[in-house]
């Protein structure tokens, strides 16, 4: 799995990310003509290193194109040093090569730094096409079908993924994440993929605020440039969704979360933490070595996957004390509160009352993740989510607050290609309540109720995103964080 | 409709299986897969056909009536025509569609022939849990008590051809244990009507419907969820459905945690150890009498399967032990030597049997 490796070096190898401004779409597209960029309201496109006529960049950079190459970490030198660095805005850089023939971290930082004319993203490999699946094994003579008492949609989405690339410093490289489309059912005569495949891509790359590729099909691309009325229904259908990505907010945000999440080994746990994203469980990831006093001052829940030292195990006891819940799994450590009698024993899980709170000491590691992150929301409870959906099981909500106020957005995506019903729950109060959709552009009123702190709407019909503005009378506090 | 049963490992496990690998490439496609949201789950159709663009009309048309009967049958959307029944038919008869008659005229047969084990009045108390289940409080005595007295399908009086009226002032039809199996069953209708014959439909998993069979083979092959991972139980399907129900896996952080599935009589969570799988000659059948058949449980169970003609059952517990009962489609145990038969295969059903009539000996 190149993704899992990959994720295991990006923590190993300490090749850290931040959270991006903004998160912008890029084409990867053939080395060969494109209509130019006012036409196609593609900004930018991404060649493969090496290319064969590097005559290519230019002309696209002529057409109004922002032109990045991608390349091996191994090839970065090459691609750079023969690069048309006036056509060239970037490079996108892959790295998943065996450790022992990549630059390490701090060599490539170390050239990220020295070539301050080019941008630089570091690629997560391995993202999936997002998009909501069945559950059917279609072989050529039949169907074979899995039964379980299972009657939700799964959701491929690249949010944990990018949540755990993104769990490290912040003085980090950007990062990129990339899919291949799936073509297995494309009929010989169909585009394919087709506008709402691209759509989907489009609106999940906004909502996590992460850069991503997306691949043009060749096949689209030469199309396009020889005027196919088809091909430009098509991507004319995908156009307004670009342009709906491009405006979103530019200044820095913080995610609004309520969780955290401390994991030292991506690989082993990804799928627990990518059934969390899955579930809207409004989490951020972070290293064992990064827990401080602040981080924990950011959350009222914690899930734990590592082993902590002494001093992390008693900032969490204090955590707990003053009314948080933390949730240890597979552990077997022993802990300061171990000297009580626990709460309650279940069968594979160890409740601990301590101070206010509470601590969940699983003693396996996660065997179903589906479960879990149902289990981890229900023992959260409503009361302390950030953020809730009710009765939207195929659409994700991340939410972001501004900076310099307590404004917050919330970014939505449905992958079912069904217009939803989309109830929300938000820890706060607001004075108003705008939705903006690439069908509806900004911004439509959405009457609202506050209870209990928390401030509640609908979205009547979510078709596959929005964006949605709550804004705040107050002032923004002081940023818990920098304090810590 | 939104009363969901939650997803175990096995579904997972096959969302992550590399599908393009076998699928096969474009090219050789004699197949068409079309899936769509609804009724809080995924219904998916595979036909085979040798016109694809006909059988592509087909799954679509197919598809659109079963968002158009989640419209109609919906709980959730409060424009639904269930909603509005639900919120006007007290003490007061009022007319549905023909649609949703039929499903509620068949899902008080199975009340009757269950003594309540299946009842759709149950809507207030599932309500009650479902909270708790997201996360909310446990319900209180009170709470239990006081939406249990809105429960009873007694209460519930059809007017033939599409009328209803609540003897109750505070009941709430919820269809959640026999809509999908209504809408496959309708698919499977309009698949037939456009002239596909060979298809297999899937709504969440839970219920599935086989039309005819793939080229090259007597049946569809379906493999059916076994709680003790032991057994490797399938069936093979043509004309006919199977439905398969389990009780929420336990809570690994709660012991507290409700399930999803509860018992009409005593409005709490069913605590039980099996797994189920029926077949019968229509969806909304088996999907009507897995969830009874799992709140009868095998003893009780099988004397209410063996009173219908062409069902089958298998209670399946998480230790391994099995009751297997009927004269429907047999059940195959492939994880034994020699394969379980519940009967001799019989001659398929030629067609969907869709009312509850016709599943009477």
């Amino acid at each position: 799995m190149k993704r899992i490796s990959f994720l295991g070096m990006l923590f190993l190898g300490s090749i850290a990310a931040c959270t991006p401004v903004t998160a912008k779409v890029f084409l990867r597209v053939e080395a060969s003509p494109l209509p130019p960029a006012d036409k196609t309201g593609i900004r930018d496109v991404v060649l493969l290193w090496p290319l064969r006529d590097l005559s290519v960049a230019a002309k696209l950079h002529s057409q109004g194109y922002r032109v990045f190459l991608q390349c091996e970490s191994k090839d970065l030198a090459a691609a750079v040093a023969t690069a048309d660095r006036r056509a060239v805005t970037g490079m996108i850089v892959t790295n998943t090569a065996p450790s022992s023939q990549s630059p390490a971290a701090e060599q490539l930082r170390a050239y990220f730094a020295a070539h301050k004319s080019l941008t630089f993203r570091m690629l997560v490999p391995g993202g999936k096409q997002p998009q909501m699946k069945g559950r059917l094994v279609v072989e050529r003579d039949g169907v074979l079908q899995v039964s379980s008492p299972s009657s939700q949609p799964w959701l491929d989405t690249n949010l944990a993924l990018v949540r755990l690339a993104q769990a490290t410093d912040p003085d980090s490289l950007p990062i990129i994440y990339d899919f291949h489309w799936y073509t297995s059912e494309a009929l010989p005569d169909a585009w394919h993929p087709d506008a709402e495949a691209y759509r989907v891509a489009i609106a999940e790359a906004d909502a996590i605020r992460s850069d991503v590729t997306i691949d043009l099909p060749g096949s689209l691309q030469r199309a396009l440039v020889a005027d196919d009325p088809r091909a430009w229904k098509l991507w004319k259908a995908v156009m307004p969704y670009l342009d709906f990505s491009s405006h979103a907010a530019k200044e820095r945000m913080l995610p609004v979360v309520n969780l955290g999440v401390i994991v030292d080994d991506a690989q082993a746990n990804y799928e627990a933490i990518n059934l969390m994203a899955r579930h809207n469980l409004a989490f951020e990831s972070v290293r064992p070595s990064s827990l401080t006093l602040a981080r924990l001052s950011s959350w009222n829940s914690v899930a734990v996957f590592c082993p902590l030292s002494k001093e992390a195990v008693a900032l969490l006891r204090d955590f707990a004390a003053s009314g948080g819940i933390v949730i240890f799994v597979n552990t077997h450590d022993e802990f300061p509160w171990h000297s009580t009698p626990p709460l309650r024993q279940e069968s594979r899980a160890t409740v601990y009352s301590v101070g206010a709170g509470q601590v969940v000491e699983l003693a396996e590691p996660v065997v179903d993740p589906e479960n879990f992150a149902r289990d981890l929301r229900r023992l959260i409870g409503r009361e302390r989510a950030a953020l809730a959906l009710w009765n939207s099981l195929t659409t994700l909500v991340t939410g972001y607050r501004q900076q310099s106020r307590p404004n917050i957005t919330l970014y939505l995506v449905n992958y079912s290609n069904q217009p939803d019903s989309v109830q929300v729950q938000v820890q706060g109060r607001f004075t108003r309540v705008r939705l903006e959709s690439p069908e509806e552009r900004c911004c439509v009123s959405l009457p609202f109720v506050e209870r209990g702190g928390f401030t509640e709407f609908t979205i009547p019909a979510l078709r596959i995103t929005a964006r949605v503005r709550l804004d705040s009378a107050r002032e923004a506090p002081p940023h818990r964080r920098k304090k810590g | 409709m939104r009363w969901l049963k939650s997803v175990a490992l096995p579904s997972l496990t096959l969302a992550m299986l590399p599908l393009p690998a076998i699928l096969g490439s474009p090219q050789n496609r004699s197949f068409v897969h079309q899936q769509r949201y609804a009724m809080g789950t995924v219904f998916e159709i595979v036909i085979y056909d040798e016109d694809l663009p006909r059988a592509e009309a087909a799954a679509r048309a197919a598809l659109d009536e079963v968002v158009r009967l989640d419209g109609m049958m919906s709980n959730y959307k409060p424009e639904s025509d269930l909603s509005r029944m639900n919120r006007t038919a007290h003490f007061q008869p009022v007319r549905i569609p023909r649609e949703l008659y039929e499903v509620i005229e068949e899902s008080l047969f199975y009340s009757r022939h269950s003594d309540g084990q299946f009842d759709i009045s149950v809507g207030p108390v599932v309500d009650l849990w479902k909270a708790a289940l997201a996360g909310g409080p446990l319900p209180t005595a009170a709470d239990q008590a006081s939406a249990l007295r809105c429960v009873g399908y007694q209460k519930i009086e059809l007017t033939p051809p599409d009328g209803i009226q609540f003897h109750s002032d505070c009941m709430r039809l919820d269809l959640g244990a026999i809509g999908k199996g209504y809408a496959v069953d309708r698919t499977a209708e309009i698949l037939n009507a456009s002239g596909i014959h060979r298809a297999y439909i899937d709504a969440g998993g839970s219920t599935m419907y086989a039309l005819g069979a793939p080229p090259g083979g007597n049946a569809w092959r379906v493999r059916l969820r076994d709680p003790s991972r032991k057994l490797g139980p399938e069936v093979m399907l043509s004309n006919n459905s199977v439905s398969t129900s389990e009780q929420s896996a336990p809570s690994s952080l709660q012991g507290d945690a409700p399930g999803h599935i509860i018992v009409p009589g005593t409005g709490k969570p069913l605590q039980t150890r099996y797994a189920i799988s029926v077949t019968a000659p229509s969806a909304t059948a088996s999907d009507a009498l897995s969830t009874t058949l799992l709140l009868l449980g095998p003893t009780k169970g099988a004397a209410l399967v063996k009173a219908l003609h062409n069902v089958s059952a298998m209670w399946i517990a998480s230790d391994g032990q099995r009751t297997i009962v009927g004269d429907g489609v047999s059940f195959f145990l492939t994880g034994e030597t020699h394969p379980i038969h519940v009967s001799p295969l019989k001659d398929r059903i030629a067609a969907t049997s869709k009312t509850a009539t016709e599943l009477l000996p």
